[in-house]
Formats: C-alpha cells, structure tokens, sequence
C-alpha cells in the first residue's frame, strides 16, 4: 500500500513541500500586512512602486527642498516645483469661473440697468452752451490708454479663458494659432499701457484728491438713492475711485506683467506664482470696471461722450453732474456760445463752414 | 490654396503694382516743368534745397511747442517703423532670399520688440491726433485713415506673428503687406519717397529769391 508512484522522487517531494509551505505564506500573509505596511511601505498583495520614493523626492511634496547642483540660477536645484500644479488649479477652479462670473454679471448689470432706466437724460435739455472740459493731450492720453487696455483686455482673456471658451468653439488647432498671436500681442503692448497709466496719473492726480461733497455723492450712490443729483466739483466720487483704481491696479498689472514678461532678473517661482495671480485678478477687476466705465461715459448718461471727444461740455450737462465745478467754470466767464464754438472748433462743421479769420491768421 | 496664392501669385501682382506705381507717380512729379525764371538768383537754389531738407527735420521754434506732440509722435513711428522694416531679422531674411540675394546684420530680439513699442505708440499717438485735433481732423480724409489702419495692421500681424511657428499668422502678416504695398502708389503713403524732392524743391525756389524756406 506504501507503494510510491514513479514521479514521487524526493526531490520532487520536497519541490511540492515547499510550494505547499509558500501557498500557505501567501495566505497567512495578510494577518500580518498591517505591520508590514507600517514596517517597509509592503502592500498585501501588491509591491510597492520601488521607484516611489525617489519620485516623491523628485516632486518634493513635503516641502520645496532644493537639490545640490553645479548649475547656477534661480531654482535650478529644484526639480519639480509644486507651485505650478498650485497655480494651474487656481487659474482653471477659481480664477476663470470667477472671472466669467464677474464680467458676465456686471455686463447683465447693466444691460438691465440699461432696460430699465434708459440710462441718466440731461433733466433740463442742452443749454446750447458749452465749457471745455478735457485739453487735446488729455484726451489723447485718455484715448491712448483705453485702445492699448482694450487691446491687452482683450489678448489677456484669450490667454486666460481660450482654453474653456475657445477650443470648443474653433479647436486646439486653431486656438494654439490665436493664442501663440495673443501671448505676442500681449507682451509687446504691455510696456505701452503703463507709460499710459503713468501719464494718467501725471496728468489727473491733481483732480482726484478726495474733496467736498465725495461723501455725500457716494452715501447718494451717485443720485441713484435720495432722488436728487448729489454735488461734485470736476470730478466725482465715483471718477476719483475709478481713477485711482486704474492707477493702483494699472500699476499692480503692469509690474506684475513686466516680472512675468522679462523672468531673467532673479525672481523666483512663487514670486513669479504671486505675480500671476494678481496680475489674473487685478486685470479681471479692470475689465469688470471698464463696462460699467464705458456705460456711463457713452449711452448710460448723455452728453457725456462729447468730453472726451470733442473736449467740451453742455453747460446743463456740467451743472448737473457737475455742480461746482461749473459754477466757478462760469464765475470765470469760461462758458462759451454754440456758435463761436462751432467757429473755433468746426464741431459739426464740414470742410465748406470754415470760419472767416482774420488776414494775421491766415498767413501763419 | 490660399497661402499659395498669397505667397505666388498675390506677392508678384502686388511687388508689381508697387514698383510700376511708385515708378509712374515719381516720372509724373520729375516731369512736371515749371516756367524757366530769368531773374537774377538772390542767392544759392542748390545750398538751399540741401539746407531745407534737412531744416525741416526739427520744426521751427515758433511752431514746436505747439505741434510738439506730432513731432515726437511721429520720429517715434518712423524711426521704429524703419527699423522694423529693415533690420527685423524676419525681413533681412525675406529680402536677401527674395529680393536682394545679400543680407545684413538684423537687430537683436529685444531691439526688435522696443522697436515696435516704440513705433506701435508713435502711430497710436499720431492717429488719435489726428481726430481729436480740429486742424487734422478737418484736413485729413479717408486716404489718410485706410494708411493708417493698413500700416497698423501690417505692424500688429507682423508682431503677432512674431513666433515664426504658426504658418497662417506670418500668411496673414503678408497678406496684409500685399494689400498695403498695392495700396502704397495711390495714396499719400507716397510721401516716403517725394518728402526728400518736395523739400528739395521748395528750398530752391525759396533759396533762387533769397527767402529763407
């Protein structure tokens, strides 16, 4: 009965032994898996990934360690810097749905505002009258200013929001095109926005200092609480704040733009980090502004446009939104008639209504 | 299809209309006599022709501060303009391979990008001077403005296409170029070439009659 078969050699019956012996490791293995994990990282059932700890070296999760290296330069000792993927998530969860939020709504702002109101009439009509408001090179500064903005607003979100917006609409083929001639058209404007947002303020600091009636024109919202149009002398509460937000923001996206655009000057990545994130949002909050800028200079009030066009004002215009400072424009004697203005001006005037001068001014 | 015409057919009509047409307007001017002046010369025609053209590169000083802005404004746009025109490394390329068969040194990356800055600002300035002043607005028509918004274009395609990789923006940065160099004979965009004999011209006739031009 003790009878062995053929293939029962010892060797073989010690082989199938230690197969036995190994089947039942296996199985007794994960009673045991707990401390193996806290002991040397070994899953049950599963090897870890030996190349793990180096990777996480690599990405130097834990903290921005910096390696040695012979190569000098900002950052070069770091490999992988967390900072990026930070950025990323920031710019694609927070930056652009809040953008497109913030602009949608203000642009539904007014359109509403706009459906509503009809936007702010001159109350007393046009006096036929006028004030010069704004001299020629301010109003090229200021239109200098808004085309280069426009241009970078524009460009800016492009590069910001292409990737949601753009690429659905014309493909990555396409959108790689339009953001390659933004990312140009952006960094080459760039530098001629803050020459203009320091011409700004060169010129209209002067005008922008809080003064009298500021208060009251922003408790009165401007006269959209209380009925009545509060007084404001050259420039209003709601000017001054819109002026000194270009400048400080201006200014914050500029520098911000110039350390993203020339990165050889030293600054490191979270400076560089820091840099887009507020040149991100300084500039959304321009854009944002800018609308409701745009409105009430143009359709949201009447008569405001001319300003910047023509430089000149209606007196009515002036003494409603601008009480005191018409008043002493016309305690000076600076109101001027339709007709000589028409004459000085050729404000409506075509190439046949040249005025008449005299013989000393036609020479020169 | 459209890139190939635009770099065949399109270039060749366009170099063609621009060297016929420039040609035709220069002979027409050259040819234009005036009535032979028998009078006695008060002074030199030939010293006077060379001193007015290059008097009027700086304004005269009863005039400058009052068109300061437009002189700025427009050394600004020219000299980068002619920069650009010249010495973009793009351009040397395109003409010593095209045009030249010779080449020169081309400005470095940075002087090309403070080069168009600074043209890009000049044109800007000037442009809005000219429809904010009374005086420019008055004088200026639609040929003034269609060179104006042509030469911008040409500029901002070719900043846009500065990158070289994308092969539709540097076609749209010619096709703009082709446009501007047809419209180039039929406008005043022709001052480039007759500013220099339109100087020359008045300081003689001035300089003949002893008048300071």
């Amino acid at each position: 009965m003790n009878q062995t078969k053929p293939w029962q050699t010892p060797c073989a019956v010690v082989l199938s032994r230690m197969l036995t012996a190994l089947f039942a490791l296996v199985l007794v293995m994960p009673l045991f898996a707990p401390q193996a994990r806290a002991d040397g990282g070994v899953t049950a059932g599963k090897v870890a990934n030996p190349g793990a700890e180096l990777w996480r070296e690599v990405r130097q999760r834990e903290a921005p360690l910096a390696g040695a290296t012979q190569v000098t330069g900002m950052d070069s000792g770091v490999l992988i810097n967390t900072l990026g993927e930070q950025w990323r998530r920031f710019r694609m969860e927070q930056l652009v749905p809040v953008a497109g939020a913030l602009i949608g709504g203000v642009l539904g702002l007014i359109i509403l505002f706009h459906l509503f109101k009809r936007g702010v009439r001159l109350e007393h009509g046009r006096s036929g009258n006028y004030i010069e408001r704004f001299k020629e090179i301010d109003r090229i500064l200021h239109w200098y200013v808004a085309t280069v903005f426009i241009f970078l607003a524009l460009t800016g979100l492009i590069l910001l929001t292409g990737r949601v917006v753009l690429i659905p609409v014309f493909g990555h083929e396409v959108f790689s095109a339009i953001a390659s001639a933004s990312k140009e058209g952006h960094n080459l404007f760039g530098p001629l926005f803050l020459l203009g947002v320091v011409g700004l303020f060169i010129r209209f600091v002067s005008k922008n200092f809080p003064g009298k009636g500021d208060l009251g024109w922003l408790l009165k919202a401007g006269g959209f609480l209380g009925g009545k149009h509060p007084s404001a002398g050259f420039f209003n509460a709601g000017e001054k704040i819109w002026f000194w937000l270009v400048i400080v923001v201006g200014l914050t996206i500029s520098v911000t733009g110039l350390i993203l655009e020339f990165p050889f000057f030293g600054q490191d990545r979270p400076l560089m980090a820091l840099s887009l994130v507020l040149h991100g949002v300084g500039a959304v909050l321009l854009v944002a502004g800018l609308f409701g800028h745009i409105y009430v200079g143009s359709a949201g009030m009447e008569a405001s446009l001319e300003s910047m066009t023509t430089g000149y004002v209606d007196v009515n215009w002036a003494r409603q939104h601008h009480d005191q400072w018409a008043e002493v424009c016309e305690a000076e004697g600076a109101v001027i008639a339709g007709e000589d203005l028409k004459k000085k001006q050729q404000l409506r005037g075509t190439k046949n209504r040249v005025p008449n001068r005299p013989a000393t001014e036609e020479g020169q | 299809m459209i890139t190939e015409f635009i770099d065949g057919p399109l270039w060749y009509f366009a170099l063609l209309v621009f060297v016929i047409g420039v040609a035709w307007r220069l002979l027409a001017i050259f040819r234009t006599r005036s009535k032979p002046d028998f009078s006695v010369p008060r002074g030199s025609a030939a010293a006077s022709a060379v001193m007015t053209g290059l008097r009027r590169f700086v304004p005269r000083p009863e005039m400058s501060p009052r068109i300061r802005l437009h002189v700025v404004a427009g050394y600004m746009f020219h000299l980068g303009l002619f920069a650009l025109l010249l010495f973009a490394a793009p351009h040397v390329l395109f003409l010593k391979e095209n045009l030249l068969g010779f080449g020169w040194t081309p400005m470095p990356y940075w002087a090309f990008i403070v080069s168009s800055q600074i043209a890009f600002a000049g044109l800007l300035l000037l442009w809005l001077h000219r429809i904010l002043n009374p005086v420019t607005r008055l004088i200026s028509d639609a040929d003034d403005h269609v060179a104006a918004v042509l030469t911008f274009v040409v500029m901002l395609t070719g900043c846009l296409a500065l990158m070289e990789t994308f092969s539709g923006l540097r076609v749209l940065h010619r096709f703009s170029v082709e446009l501007l160099m047809i419209y180039f004979p039929f406008s005043r965009l022709m001052h480039a070439f007759t500013f220099i004999p339109s100087r020359a011209y008045t300081g003689a006739w001035f300089g003949r009659r002893g008048v300071d031009a």
